[in-house]
């Protein structure tokens, strides 16, 4: 009976652990994020599984998923320009996206984060 | 009727000195490479270096390949589609021109040779066979037709008539830079049709292209200037030559659909300080009289029922004028009238000598398609050749000429690997 109880227990907490962490990355739409992300030229400094001047999207997302400043910091880099260290230990100003409508950068920023 | 003969003889009697008969060789079972080639445009080694290659200018510098930031899978498509509808690389677009070209790459070898089996299909319902003429004013004879980046084709006084190209450029590790960025070692500001292109004036004043006895500025390789971004600074002649003895230069092979196709053969030339042909002789040369510009041959009446053929005529059939086939000298007796037309270029294979002549080449174009076999002796041992050698890996570059057109109108690839029996991009598949 006390390992029933704790069984539900420990499902209930997993349900809500898994529902609450879908309620915080909105699902990403892939193809128009990574349409977005072709138009701006994001793929000539990031891959999704390998590092090229810039990180892997996996290792930026690794970095900021989960953190509850997590979408804003990645929409930040992409949307403000900031200096950025690249592959070889420069510096360089971060590309800003071509857009300004919030529902394009925060699915790209999900799409990212969901590498 | 009688040239499709003649085409299928040529090739095949040339096969007797192949190891293998490409005719034969079942494709099939040889590996298909895709290589997407993509319209590159004015984007010279130049281009490259500068802030106008937004966020690419300080890798190229370093030497980093051209793959390490264009690496998606539909890369090619994106940057030809692109560059093609014109902008500050591309100054006079060519309506309707394709942005890319998916050719199809197989190589395989024998004791003997490399063969190298080349597909794409062509932009216009028929093969690119046709090239420049020599027509016929009613005074004099004169060019007629030009590759359609030219400006009597842009403005409509003269029709887009060049042949088709499928080129090949294989560094052996010598070059430095080219197993990273390829072609783009050898595309320069300054040359024809790209941007700053020579005047004639640059040119004569040239101390390098006076000494190599050239008029004009065509590929070189950056080894060969004091600044390689600069053409005009070219080193003396003796230190070029030291740089070819060391096997500094990339070899260029080039399939011609009008001056190598007809005779069987692909040219064989290589890029150092210039876009120099091999030594001995080409397959083809200028039908034009220096002094006069009239013709030097025109097709013999008695083998093909013509001495010429008028622009009605274009695009019916093979118009090749090979001297040891159909040509006799010509006869400025022979009642010409206005709009008569010989080709620009006498075609030859019994005059084709020495290293310019290495390469042999079959071709067929069926359905909206070119299929070309070059077939390039392997171990070569001219100073002006890339040796291939069972074991070996090489640098290539491809490159289609497609549609009327020549220089920076072509198609290229980025660079890729070829092993002759070995792991690489492409691997040459021996034969039984």
């Amino acid at each position: 009976m006390k390992h029933r109880i704790l069984a539900s227990m420990l499902i209930a907490f997993s349900t809500a652990v898994f529902i609450s962490s879908q309620a915080v990355a909105t699902p990403a739409d892939a193809d128009a994020a990574t349409a977005l992300a072709k138009r701006n030229g994001c793929f000539k400094c990031h891959a999704v599984d390998k590092a090229k001047k810039g990180p892997s999207y996996q290792k930026i997302s690794a970095k900021y998923k989960g953190k509850p400043d997590g979408e804003s910091q990645v929409i930040k880099n992409f949307t403000t320009g900031p200096k950025v260290k690249m592959d070889d230990g420069t510096e360089e100003e971060h590309k800003i996206i071509d857009t300004k409508n919030p529902k394009e950068i925060k699915n790209l920023a999900n799409w990212i984060l969901a590498q | 009727m009688r040239w499709k003969y003649f085409l299928v003889w040529s090739a095949l009697s040339a096969g007797s000195a192949w190891a293998a008969d490409p005719v034969a060789v079942d494709w099939s079972k040889i590996p298909t490479v895709n290589v997407p080639l993509f319209f590159p445009a004015q984007s010279s080694y130049e281009w490259l270096r500068s802030d106008a290659h937004k966020g690419g200018a300080k890798e190229v510098k370093r030497g980093d390949a051209c793959t390490s930031c264009h690496d998606q899978s539909d890369e090619e498509r994106d940057l030809g589609t692109k560059l093609v509808e014109g902008g500050a690389l591309e100054p006079t677009p060519v309506k309707g021109k394709n942005s890319f070209v998916d050719l199809k790459v197989q190589a395989a070898y024998d004791t003997k040779n490399a063969y190298f089996r080349f597909q794409w299909k062509t932009q216009n319902a028929f093969p690119g066979s046709e090239h420049q003429y020599l027509r016929f004013d009613g005074k004099e004879w004169k060019i007629y037709g030009y590759p359609k980046l030219d400006q009597v084709v842009r403005e409509g006084k003269q029709p887009g008539i060049y042949e088709d190209r499928m080129s090949m450029m294989i560094d052996d590790g010598k070059v430095a830079g080219f197993a990273q960025q390829g072609c783009w070692l050898t595309c320069h500001d300054g040359a024809r049709d790209m941007a700053n292109v020579f005047t004639k004036e640059q040119v004569a004043a040239n101390p390098l292209l006076q000494a190599i006895k050239k008029n004009d500025v065509r590929k070189y390789l950056p080894a060969t200037r004091i600044d390689p971004s600069d053409w005009k600074t070219g080193k003396p002649v003796e230190e070029i030559a030291k740089i070819k003895a060391a096997g500094g230069f990339v070899d260029l092979i080039q399939w011609r659909a009008h001056r190598s196709h007809a005779v069987g053969m692909a040219d064989d030339g290589y890029v150092l300080e210039f876009r120099n042909s091999d030594a001995g002789k080409d397959m083809f040369g200028s039908n034009a009289d220096k002094e006069t510009h009239s013709p030097k041959f025109m097709w013999d009446a008695k083998k093909v029922g013509y001495k010429s053929i008028t622009a009605e005529q274009l695009r019916k059939g093979n118009h090749f004028l090979i001297r040891e086939k159909n040509a006799v000298p010509f006869d400025p007796n022979a009642g010409w009238k206005e709009g008569d037309m010989v080709p620009d270029y006498i075609l030859s294979r019994e005059d084709a000598k020495g290293s310019a002549a290495d390469n042999n080449a079959i071709a067929n174009w069926k359905d909206g398609m070119w299929t070309v076999v070059i077939i390039r002796p392997l171990g070569l041992a001219n100073n002006d050749d890339k040796a291939l050698k069972e074991g070996g890996v090489y640098n290539v570059g491809f490159a289609v000429h497609d549609d009327n057109i020549t220089t920076r109108g072509h198609h290229v690839s980025f660079v890729r690997t070829l092993g002759i029996g070995t792991k690489a991009d492409i691997r040459a598949v021996k034969l039984p």
